[in-house]
């Protein structure tokens, strides 16, 4: 049975394995920098400390970015599974992926130059064309039939499908420099963006896990499908209606930023429900905070490992991730439960 | 004094009728067993008291309340529901999912208190599934994986408890067993029990009375005497039998065509 003071414990263990895992990246890159020389500021002429400069302007947002979007895809993996009550659900499975493709591949052949709170073109875009697909999806799902779950997983099927289908149809009639923009983009990139602006999604991404955290309890008992969570007092609708729109809000603000990362928001919450069980309380929490440290990890890699040059990110978390997670299945097989049965 | 009161209920699937003109009281503490041929109702009965169907005319009300005017939480202090075995998504322990039933009462952060931890581990105890806590669900056969589920609606401390075929999947001693704690929380305790029952002579041997629910929509309340005539039987589910009585309790044998005794029905 789960305490408060063990998921405080494990809380603060998982805290403190992503403070050493951004600490370690942020000391890492083709430049070599000191604590020392970063502490002392950025000097009195500009450009004078070069270790602070690229430490505040380059890896301290990039490490913060990929924190960010790590926990908001694992957050929002969890959420969807238990939602779902689909171990195959991840924060793409309702079509938020080609929703926010349309939109950076709209935003990447128009040639938008605007910006909209900090964000660039292609960030804005992303994130109207993820919660519209998110909207059009719950809609057609509500609309369509009794079996609420099964027509939300067809119309997210249906939806990417024709999304799908429309971003090819827009890249192949782009220009040459446009094209590899957005497969850069759909291989899912994480690239410097200003301080203030991961910041501000900073804020969001949290403020959306802590109303998710809120309902973890919820979440328990709908794993026992709706009508027996309602006989505990749960409303399912209303619970059904704040998972979705602020995981959708999470994942769609991780997917504006860094494109299409992959396998993070599906195997992380299967990690960490292997070994430590499936209590929403403590999976969605950990399974966020471990997200978060394993794509500072994989970004990390990414950025150093061809360097100069870098590689999309999701390539490293499904090359490192998926060998991990075999490892955990192999350990934990006698504990796992969803295969069984 | 009624607890549960069903005024004048119709209820249908598209265009099936399920439920037609169903009146029905249940006094406060008395025990009372649903049966009927499949397709009778019974278990839409059962999910219409439990607040999970709404009946398309007709009033339900508990505790002289309307069933409506209840939150979903209050609803769950009042009713707790046990239904035909079901297997989460995910991988939930013995333990887990009895302390589940204190979720109407859990406060500030959702963890269950001591209190809570002990009255899971009375339900338990009672089911006798305290031995397996630790166990998985889907490590269970279906019998143990029922007791389970109704140790979680006696850990949820409600006054009324409904019950959809709660030995479908337990053998005799167990099936008696359970029929045993029933009574003993409706003596004691004074829980208002409605259960859905195949096995009429076992719940007939239980129950304070029997709701006979009928395909044709005709509905008989009354004492297993009341209920257990040949004709009635005949008449509900289509089987023959022979009727009588074992001291004070009565049973009904269905004898078809071809059994040893059928010249016994007739």
């Amino acid at each position: 049975m789960l305490t408060q003071t063990t998921l405080i414990t494990r809380i603060m263990i998982a805290v403190a394995i992503l403070l050493v895992v951004c600490g370690f990246c942020l000391m890492t890159g083709t430049e070599k920098i000191s604590p020392g020389n970063i502490l002392k500021g950025p000097g009195s002429v500009p450009g004078s400390n070069i270790e602070y400069e690229i430490f505040i302007g380059v890896r301290l947002p990039r490490v913060l970015l990929a924190a960010l979007v790590g926990a908001a895809l694992a957050g929002s993996g969890v959420i969807l599974q238990a939602i779902l009550r689909n171990p195959l659900a991840d924060p793409f499975i309702l079509g938020i992926s080609s929703g926010a493709g349309l939109g950076a591949v709209i935003a990447i052949i128009a040639g938008f130059t605007f910006t909209f709170l900090g964000g660039s073109p292609i960030t804005v875009c992303a994130f109207a064309g993820a919660l519209t697909t998110v909207w059009i999806v719950w809609a057609i799902g509500r609309f369509t039939t009794k079996s609420e779950l099964t027509s939300l997983l067809l119309a997210g099927v249906v939806v990417n499908a024709f999304f799908s289908a429309l971003i090819m149809f827009l890249t192949s009639i782009a220009k040459s420099e446009q094209m590899q923009a957005t497969v850069f983009w759909l291989m899912g990139n994480i690239s410097e963006t200003s301080l203030p602006v991961i910041i501000v999604n900073f804020v969001i991404v949290l403020a959306g896990l802590a109303v998710l955290w809120s309902i973890c309890l919820e979440l328990n008992l709908l794993s026992f499908g709706e009508s027996q969570a309602q006989n505990l007092g749960v409303d399912p609708t209303r619970i059904k209606l704040i998972a979705f729109t602020a995981s959708a809000i999470i994942t769609a603000v991780a997917v504006s930023l860094s494109g299409l990362v992959g396998f993070v928001g599906l195997i992380v919450p299967h990690a960490i429900r292997l070994v430590l069980g499936p209590d929403h309380r403590q999976l969605l929490p950990i399974s966020a905070i471990i997200g978060a440290a394993f794509l500072v990890l994989a970004d990390t890699i990414a950025r150093t490992i061809v360097a100069p040059a870098q590689l999309p990110v999701g390539v490293i978390t499904a090359m490192t991730g998926g060998p991990f997670f075999l490892i955990l299945l192999a350990r934990y097989t006698r504990k796992i439960s969803w295969f069984s049965k | 004094m009624a607890i549960i009161e069903v005024t004048n209920v119709n209820f249908s699937y598209d265009q099936a009728h399920i439920l037609e003109n169903l009146w029905l009281t249940v006094a406060s503490g008395s025990f009372l067993a649903v049966a009927g041929p499949n397709g009778a109702g019974k278990s839409t009965l059962l999910y219409i008291l439990a607040g999970l169907l709404k009946p398309a005319s007709g009033s339900v009300s508990i505790e002289s309340k309307p069933i409506g005017s209840y939150s979903f939480m209050d609803l769950a202090r009042k009713i707790a529901f046990v239904r035909q075995e079901f297997v989460p998504a995910f991988g939930f322990t013995v333990e887990e999912t009895v302390a589940m039933a204190r979720a109407p009462y859990l406060q500030g952060f959702g963890f269950e208190t001591p209190d809570d931890l002990a009255i899971v581990n009375e339900a338990l105890e009672a089911t006798e599934t305290a031995q397996f806590a630790k166990r998985h669900l889907y490590q269970l056969s279906g019998g143990e994986r029922q007791r389970v589920f109704v140790a979680r609606a006696l850990a949820q401390q409600t006054p009324i408890l409904l019950l959809d075929e709660p030995m479908s999947f337990l053998d005799l001693k167990h099936q008696v067993d359970i029929y045993d704690l029933l009574k003993k929380m409706q003596t004691r305790l004074g829980k208002t029990i409605l259960l859905i029952s195949h096995d009429i002579n076992v719940a007939a041997q239980y129950c304070d009375n029997i709701l006979l629910l009928s395909a044709d929509r005709k509905y008989h309340f009354g004492t297993a005497e009341e209920i257990f005539r040949p004709e009635l039987i005949k008449e509900v589910f289509g089987v023959s039998g022979y009727a009588g009585s074992l001291g004070k309790e009565r049973f009904f044998i269905p004898l078809g065509k071809f059994a040893k005794d059928a010249e016994i029905s007739g």
